[in-house]
């Protein structure tokens, strides 16, 4: 904690280093954002950059937690993935997915309403494109079987994955990175955004039955061939099933009091992967690790050590000093623009590197108003909490105003294509970008309402 | 024993812009040595006679199976009548884009283990052999190879050095 201090009260001067730093962060933006190269391959050497040119010191980059890797991030990302890779061949994801398709009764609205809601708690559970790479084969499954278009069923999953991701601490990885910085447990998401997720799904399921309900029809003996699936048979190693949801259930419940035990998610998480590795009795673990989305670790990794050279040489400070004096330290009109500003940069940057930049921001904004308080008395000070809700609803929402918003939104618009069915940009965003605006407009009377108006 | 000595001079062969239902006529209708009708497998050769890919039952197979099916354990939830109807629908989708267009090929001087070798490893059944212009001059079967070893082990004749 010395080392936050003092590094974090040093004045900053407009160096060689400060613009060394600045032009590594904004060339890394622009190429992740022109697609050109692969986003981890730019976050690893932009990394290597920031070291190599002793903007970091690589203790600073592997040790120190203000300027370099948040390990709590990457193992809590790495255990929950090894968790749903041990899952995943016991068929419960089909299960889940077949027996909501019959819950649907092979009507194809009712079908989508489910479905929906289905993604949304499984999203809010695991991360979004583990989810929508469950719920998009059998998707495309079911509408092939009532031989209606997949598209607005692929749509309203990616749609919905990214609104239930929003609600829980675990759900999307911006809110695993805010609960990191500012010390919050995994109750307090769900005391914070779950309630207004709610609010927001029951408002999608009106738009989409407006938008789609009355365009989708089939025929009855097209009806027979869901109600004929037997989801019995998706179960493959129901002995693996009972271990997977046992853990499942220590590992829930380690996060539900986490908080209270005085554990940081990634130590629940890292227990219940270590133990259903365990439980599994696989000799093979390598099959298991090589399956974790190792592309996505490093471009967390990467990330964090490009922003922290930022943070290090005052970039991120400057930005909040201008942020405060454009709201003029009014902390209402912060959080919005800070929610606004998140969502419509989330719709174009990757959500990911735009939280890893907002946090220290937001830490920095802090010190700027309470110079005093250290620790989770600054961290959460009750004036900055409607910040940390903005930005992760903000972030996290904002996913859905565009088919590159989100990872979820590229796989969906991925898999319809190799479906022959084409979503082009413009049409994704014709059904995301009302929807996001949707959901941050109720967003925006929420934190107003609660956090300055009824102050709960 | 060489590749030449061994393959099936090639008579018949498919073009890139065949459609499947095109193809799959050619494949029922083509001759096999002298006598036999009906191969299970063809390479695909462009204008200038060369090369570009090869197609197999497996790939036929292959076309009518949505991928998404290979992403999850879904097999269990299809209906009857599905591969039909997705292969009505695929009749006229091209060649060149259901082939599958990484081709292993050997020339003609290969030696019968260079042709196990490449069978073995890509798990192959046919290999197009090419001449020194590139040009593709007949067909190896995995049958004719699994013959000559046959003969081989009864010790009929000496393949080996000729």
């Amino acid at each position: 904690m010395t080392h936050e201090v003092a590094a974090s009260s040093q004045p900053f001067v407009m160096d060689t280093a400060f613009w060394t730093a600045t032009a590594i962060f904004l060339l890394a933006y622009a190429a992740i954002i022109s697609e050109k190269i692969h986003k981890t391959i730019i976050a690893i050497f932009g990394a290597g950059l920031i070291l190599v040119f002793k903007i970091l010191q690589q203790h600073e980059a592997f040790h120190i937690e203000e300027f370099g890797i948040d390990w709590n991030v990457i193992f809590l990302l790495i255990s929950m993935m090894v968790i749903i890779n041990l899952m995943r061949p016991t068929g419960v994801f089909e299960y889940i997915a077949i027996k909501s398709a019959k819950w649907g009764k092979g009507e194809p609205f009712r079908i989508m309403a489910i479905f929906a809601v289905v993604t949304a708690v499984l999203s809010a559970f695991l991360d979004n494109v583990t989810t929508v790479l469950l719920i998009t084969p059998v998707t495309l499954l079911i509408a092939d079987a009532l031989e209606v278009d997949p598209i607005p069923y692929l749509i309203s999953c990616a749609l919905a994955s990214n609104i239930g991701g929003t609600a829980t601490l675990i759900g999307d990885p911006p809110n695993i990175m805010i609960a990191s910085k500012a010390q919050l447990d995994f109750m307090a998401f769900i005391y914070h955004l779950a309630p207004i997720v709610v609010v927001i799904m029951v408002f999608y399921l009106f738009v989409i039955k407006f938008i789609w309900g009355k365009k989708l029809s089939t025929r009855e003996d097209l009806k027979q061939r869901i109600m004929a699936m037997d989801e019995r048979e998706a179960i493959k190693d129901p002995a693996m099933l009972k271990k997977s949801l046992f853990v499942l259930a220590v590992v829930l419940t380690g996060f539900v009091f986490h908080g209270m035990l005085h554990f940081q998610p990634a130590t629940v998480a890292l227990f219940g992967a270590g133990l259903l590795l365990l439980l599994s009795k696989t000799h093979e673990p390598h099959h298991i690790l090589a399956e974790v989305e190792w592309p996505t670790i490093f471009f967390f990794m990467g990330l964090f050590i490009i922003v922290g050279g930022v943070v290090k040489v005052g970039l991120i400070k400057w930005m909040s000093m201008q942020i405060l004096e454009l709201t003029q330290g009014n902390m209402f009109a912060t959080s919005m623009v800070v929610m606004w500003f998140s969502a419509f940069a989330s719709a174009i940057v990757d959500n990911i590197p735009y939280v890893a930049t907002m946090n220290p921001l937001i830490v920095d904004m802090a010190r700027q108003l309470w110079p005093n308080l250290s620790g989770t008395q600054l961290l959460q000070h009750p004036d900055l909490m409607p910040l940390w809700w903005s930005l992760a609803l903000g972030a996290c929402l904002g996913g859905n105003g565009s088919a590159i918003g989100a990872s979820a939104n590229v796989i969906v618009v991925g898999m319809s294509e190799k479906a022959g069915r084409k979503i082009s940009f413009m049409k994704f965003m014709a059904y995301g970008m009302p929807i996001m605006i949707m959901t941050v407009i109720i967003s925006t009377i929420y934190v107003w309402l609660r956090y300055y108006v009824l102050k709960v | 024993m060489k590749a030449k000595d061994l393959m099936i001079p090639l008579r018949e062969y498919l073009r890139p812009e065949n459609t499947l239902k095109e193809a799959v006529n050619i494949l029922r209708t083509a001759k096999r040595g002298e006598e036999k009708v009906g191969v299970k497998g063809l390479s695909v050769l462009d204008e200038k006679g060369k090369l570009v890919g090869m197609l197999s039952m497996r790939d036929i197979l292959r076309a009518v199976f949505p991928f998404y099916l290979s992403m999850m354990d879904l097999g269990d939830f299809t209906w009857d009548g599905m591969v039909e109807s997705i292969a009505r629908k695929s009749s006229n989708r091209k060649v060149g884009e259901v082939m599958s267009k990484v081709v292993i090929s050997v020339d003609e001087g290969a030696s019968l283990m260079e042709c196990v070798d490449h069978m073995i490893k890509h798990n192959i059944k046919r290999l197009p052999v090419v001449d020194k212009s590139g040009k593709t001059v007949g067909m190896i079967y995995e049958r004719d190879v699994f013959f000559e070893i046959t003969k081989a082990m009864l010790d009929e004749n000496s393949g080996g050095a000729k």
